[in-house]
């Protein structure tokens, strides 16, 4: 079973308003100009404590139904999931190691193969249910900017 | 006296509008809470300039049900982290700043 990328297009769009007012606020910057049916990506650009930038890919594909592979890239995308991208404190793997990231499944090769893909919406412990794109860039904001340096 | 005692005291001394109250504006991942958004919150943000930080914090997670007590909350000035001992008047906070919650989920 597969998501028709029209309908992961749609509901992209319908987080976006606030998930655009909160980075905003938060003083990211997001970038959507090539946001399509074909091409379900979009990008975050987050700062850590000394002000060094982290650029992080959303692709969508599948969403809602499953969540989005969320990855550091470097600054023109075209390298990604390197360790001297991602900021210190994530997972060595190197991984985003939350359920809203499809790259932490086991099924795809991440370190957590004691969750399905289809529960990805579930809490972890009495944490709050990171379930919007929202709420994803709050938690990556909040861990990037408690971090010095890179990983490598 | 402790050092926060202190730090009022000084505060006091040093913010004499201590009991004006200040709107402000707080942008969640849930929504924006102001003195109109949403239509159905049961408290606004208008605050005496004594009030602490995590009261801000409490209410901000109360009226869009931040209930989960392992995540991590934490307000922002763009990029100053607001301490939640700390009071408003210390930071000089004014009418309709904008404020951020930060909500960072449990860890795997």
């Amino acid at each position: 079973m597969s998501v028709p990328a029209e309908v992961s297009l749609q509901k992209i769009k319908a987080e976006l308003p606030l998930a655009l007012a909160y980075a905003n606020s938060a003083g990211l910057v997001v970038d959507t100009t090539k946001l399509t049916s074909e091409d379900l990506r979009f990008f975050v650009a987050f700062k850590n404590s000394i002000g060094e930038e982290s650029y992080v890919e959303f692709d969508c594909r599948e969403y809602p139904m499953h969540p989005p592979t969320v990855e550091f890239v470097n600054k023109d995308r075209t390298e990604r999931g390197l360790k001297q991208l991602y900021p210190r404190g994530f997972h060595e793997t190197p991984c985003i190691c939350m359920r809203y990231n499809r790259k932490a499944y086991g099924e795809r090769g991440g370190p957590h193969k004691d969750w399905r893909l289809l529960d990805w919406q579930l809490p972890t412990a009495n944490g709050v249910a990171i379930d919007t794109l929202t709420l994803m860039i709050s938690d990556l904001n909040s861990k990037i900017r408690a971090s010095t340096g890179r990983m490598a | 006296m402790s050092n926060i005692q202190a730090q009022e005291a000084n505060n006091n001394a040093a913010h004499p509008d201590k009991d004006k109250t200040v709107r402000l504006r707080v942008q969640t991942p849930r929504g924006l809470w102001s003195m109109t958004e949403p239509a159905e919150a049961p408290t606004r943000p208008l605050y005496k300039q004594s009030t602490k930080i995590e009261q801000v914090i409490e209410d901000a997670r109360e009226v869009f049900r931040f209930v989960e007590q392992d995540s991590k909350y934490t307000l922002w000035r763009g990029d100053e982290n607001l301490e939640p001992q700390r009071t408003i008047v210390s930071y000089k906070i004014e009418d309709d700043t904008l404020l951020v919650l930060s909500v960072q989920g449990g860890n795997a």
